[in-house]
């Protein structure tokens, strides 16, 4: 630790958003950096609201550190190759920028008054660019679902390493790409690559249809594998643990937060497996949040069709229907299931 | 409207503003106990000197006159 100069960010006010582009809905991100602000690696990585070990671990960030120092000892021999490991300039360069927060807020946290208050968090930054999208007409898969995890190409990493691959799935992109289980992923895309964040960064930046090419390490040899992305290949990610949900909700279900239906639950309510069933697990109560609630919907109500969707798809299917086929202030036709009996309302969009 | 009802009408417009007066009034000491954490955090972390807090550019004046890489951590207020 004591070989790096630390610095903990606490705030997103003017945050130089060309520098630094991670996964806004992270409670925790670091970043390694050489003083010329060129970017060694990244690390943080989450896939859901309850547990991170899955995800990250002490141990892995420690590899992480140890990779930084390695490619800094070595520094600039890499340069061209960690050029891009920093993304194309941001629309907006700092927060504040961004329309839906342009003078909300100061440059500088208010340490006199109320604090929490005067703080940009980093997933208000997530919101701000989905609204700008969908202000200007200009929602994209990339906005809707960011720093996708690499389980939805077939790969899953040890989270105890760098970027270590635990398995691969049967039938996916990465195993039809020859990446195998235990490969130690040293290169995507010629860049070096310290943690899973360093991997989800790479697939955040492609432009599917775009085959990414990758060097794993495989019985201390050199291996080259590659990875097809087509059109569409975001779309199983799951973005319901994500803190920006919560204002898709907003947006999409008028507060309302659902669950895909458990086997037993589908049998009880007569819906085949095929069919839409969302339950309401919770129905927000106030403001912007309560638009569901006063439209009449309940807790324990079973969506079976929304909008004319009628297949079983998830909550991130509905918010993703949404931000892409609906304005805001539309309303949408919704059936539910309550008590056996079919009730129909209509939803406000917000 | 009868002067029974009214009075009930009354009776729950005090009974509302009560409760949302204690919302009010709970939401700001939440916010405070927040803003407690926030500031304690500030004087914790400033005290130990083995952080800078937030001061990015102070961070990479220090790498480039130590010849040091720089770790930036970026975590929610408390």
């Amino acid at each position: 630790m004591d070989q790096f100069v630390r610095v903990r960010l606490i705030q997103c006010n003017s945050l130089d958003l060309d520098l630094f582009q991670f996964d806004y809905d992270l409670t925790f991100a670091a970043f390694f950096l050489n003083a010329d602000r060129t970017i060694y690696g990244r690390f943080g990585t989450r896939s859901s609201d309850t547990d991170a070990s899955k995800d990250i671990s002490i141990t892995g960030f420690k590899k992480a550190m140890e990779g930084a120092l390695e490619l800094h000892k070595h520094f600039p021999t890499h340069r061209d190759v960690l050029q891009a490991k920093t993304g194309a300039p941001a629309k907006f360069k700092i927060a504040q920028d961004f329309p839906s927060l342009t003078g909300k807020y100061s440059p500088f946290l208010d340490y006199k008054g109320q604090v929490s208050r005067s703080c940009i968090h980093c997933h208000m930054l997530g919101e701000a660019a989905r609204k700008d999208a969908r202000g200007t007409g200009s929602m994209t898969d990339k906005t809707i679902y960011p720093w996708p995890m690499p389980n939805i190409v077939g790969l899953t990493f040890d989270p105890q390493e760098r970027a270590t691959i635990k398995a691969v799935a049967p039938g996916s992109p990465a195993a039809a790409g020859g990446f195998r289980s235990g490969d130690e992923l040293i290169r995507f895309e010629k860049q070096p690559m310290l943690s899973i964040a360093d991997v989800q960064w790479v697939l955040h930046q492609s432009n599917p249809p775009q085959t990414l090419r990758a060097t794993v390490l495989r019985n201390q040899e050199e291996h080259s594998v590659s990875l097809q992305l087509s059109k569409g290949w975001r779309h199983p990610s799951d973005l319901s643990w994500r803190t920006t949900s919560w204002d898709l909700r907003r947006v999409a279900t008028g507060g309302l937060l659902l669950k895909s239906l458990t086997e037993p639950q589908r049998s009880a309510a007569g819906i085949q497996q095929e069919q839409l069933g969302l339950r309401v697990e919770h129905v927000g109560q106030y403001g912007a949040h309560a638009v569901a609630k006063k439209a009449g919907f309940r807790k324990n109500d079973i969506i079976i069709s929304f909008d004319g969707i009628k297949s079983n798809v998830r909550e991130t299917e509905l918010f993703a229907h949404v931000l892409r086929n609906r304005p805001s202030g539309s309303n949408v036709p919704v059936t539910v299931l309550r008590g056996g009996e079919r009730k129909h309302f209509r939803l406000k969009i917000q | 409207m009868t002067a029974l009802s009214s009075r009930s009408f009354r009776s729950r417009c005090v009974a509302l503003s009560a409760i949302v007066g204690l919302a009010f009034s709970l939401s700001i000491q939440a916010a405070e106990d927040r803003d407690t954490k926030v500031r304690n955090d500030k004087s914790k972390v400033e005290a130990g000197g083995n952080w800078i807090y937030n001061d990015f550019q102070k961070a990479l004046d220090q790498g480039r006159r130590e010849g040091k890489p720089i770790l930036v951590t970026l975590r929610c207020i408390p």
